[in-house]
């Protein structure tokens, strides 16, 4: 942080942390480093290794992922000769069945809506900026993505598969379904691209509307 | 140096620094959204999300998330006792269950207080830490979901006519709206506030006027 510098020199080198407000003047940062905030410790920027490539192919191979863990079954339960198959969407369909339709929209928000919504608006904006195609809408959904993110919930609800599993297993016999592989790969491939996708970089790269130059 | 000790505000969706004009009101030129010096009316909004939220953490503990008939005799759950017949079939999974559904959302609850009441009183001690408390807030919250998630899956599953059949109850509901409710009550505190000196606020007022 210089206290002398120009403020108008160039704005986007210099952020101020969201959490306690100190001014940082930021460098370009190389591949895989990333920069913290010297009063309290905050992420301030993270310069992903792999460019926008990466999370391009990542984000396909999520959205591969979201939909073969959603047209199989996922779980199968086997008691006394009879079976009872279900998939992501039917955990939200018996909640709505059962009248808590409420609880289904929180359930189909987190599972699939959310995680699809952050998969499809990333791939949209990274493949807008990487080839520089004039797409509607692109800064309205590179908004929504950093405030889709924190209602997409695939880690936590392989957990309540887990915690299900166990439960079930005194009562009857659980068989996992290939939804369940296709489940647990798209966890890790949609963690690896949310944290490939750095939204202050696309931001930078994108500029003001109009292609004006940085000045206020 | 702080951003608003030069007057300007860091644009909360794409971080740009935005130079506040005295009506205090600015749309963000990179991205269109409203920027803030500070998120607005910050403390109310997170005030009130969270007593709804202990309101809510009363029945999410005492009713029933799901009710079990097996072989026609019918058992009701709350969260705490499926910890327990968690506990004597796989302890480590336990464990985990009763952080995530018992522990995070009560600590959470307590930890946004905290925050809330030290901003108020201007405390000026620990502002680290606190801004650290309110990261680890933010991050965790999510995971108390699970419990949701467990109750729609088993009830998904056990449907099998009247050898078994599982109905979620409305502890899950509630349970579901103390999360939801705690995510956007983190979500609307502003940690930068924990940093503002004593004068600040009325600063801000002022010029928002």
């Amino acid at each position: 942080m210089n206290q002398s510098a120009p403020l108008d020199a160039n704005p986007l080198e210099l952020i101020a942390c969201h959490e306690c407000d100190t001014l940082h003047r930021i460098p370009e940062l190389a591949p895989g480093r990333s920069a913290h905030c010297s009063c309290c410790g905050a992420l301030l920027l993270h310069n992903p290794k792999g460019g926008l490539d990466r999370p391009i192919a990542l984000n396909i191979a999520a959205l591969l992922l979201l939909v073969l863990a959603n047209a199989f079954p996922f779980m199968t339960l086997q008691i006394s000769g009879r079976e009872q198959t279900t998939t992501i969407i039917g955990a939200s369909q018996a909640l709505y069945e059962a009248g808590m339709a409420p609880l289904a929209v929180v359930v189909i928000i987190t599972t699939l809506i959310g995680p699809a919504l952050v998969v499809i608006s990333s791939l949209y904006v990274l493949l807008g900026v990487r080839f520089r195609l004039p797409l509607p809408m692109l800064r309205s959904m590179l908004s929504w993505i950093s405030h889709l993110q924190p209602w997409g919930m695939l880690d936590v609800f392989m957990l309540g598969v887990l915690v299900s599993f166990v439960k079930l297993a005194g009562m009857a016999d659980m068989v996992m379904g290939p939804a369940l592989y296709a489940f647990a790969a798209l966890i890790v491939i949609s963690a690896a691209a949310m944290s490939a996708l750095e939204p202050h970089l696309l931001w930078q790269r994108l500029g003001l509307p109009g292609g004006q130059p940085h000045a206020r | 140096m702080r951003a608003r000790d030069l007057g300007l505000a860091s644009c909360h969706t794409c971080s740009l620094l935005v130079r506040m004009p005295a009506s205090g009101h600015v749309h963000c030129p990179r991205c269109g959204s409203p920027v803030h010096l500070r998120k607005p009316n910050s403390i109310g909004t997170t005030w009130a999300l969270l007593i709804a939220a202990m309101i809510m953490y009363l029945p999410a503990n005492l009713l029933p998330v799901m009710a079990t008939t097996y072989l026609g005799n019918t058992q009701a759950d709350t969260i705490m006792s499926g910890v327990i017949y968690l506990l004597h079939h796989d302890w480590p999974l336990a464990v985990i269950v009763f952080v995530a559904s018992v522990l995070v959302p009560l600590l959470k609850i307590l930890a946004l207080l905290y925050l809330l009441i030290s901003v108020q009183r201007r405390s000026p001690l620990r502002k680290a830490q606190r801004t650290r408390l309110y990261r680890v807030t933010e991050l965790v919250g999510r995971w108390s979901m699970v419990d949701v998630f467990v109750v729609a899956l088993m009830a998904a599953l056990v449907q099998v006519g009247a050898l078994a059949t599982i109905e979620p109850g409305g502890g899950a509901l509630a349970f579901a709206t103390v999360v939801i409710l705690t995510m956007l009550a983190a979500m609307s505190f502003d940690a930068r506030l924990i940093w503002d000196e004593y004068g600040e606020h009325y600063g801000t007022a002022q010029q928002a006027r």
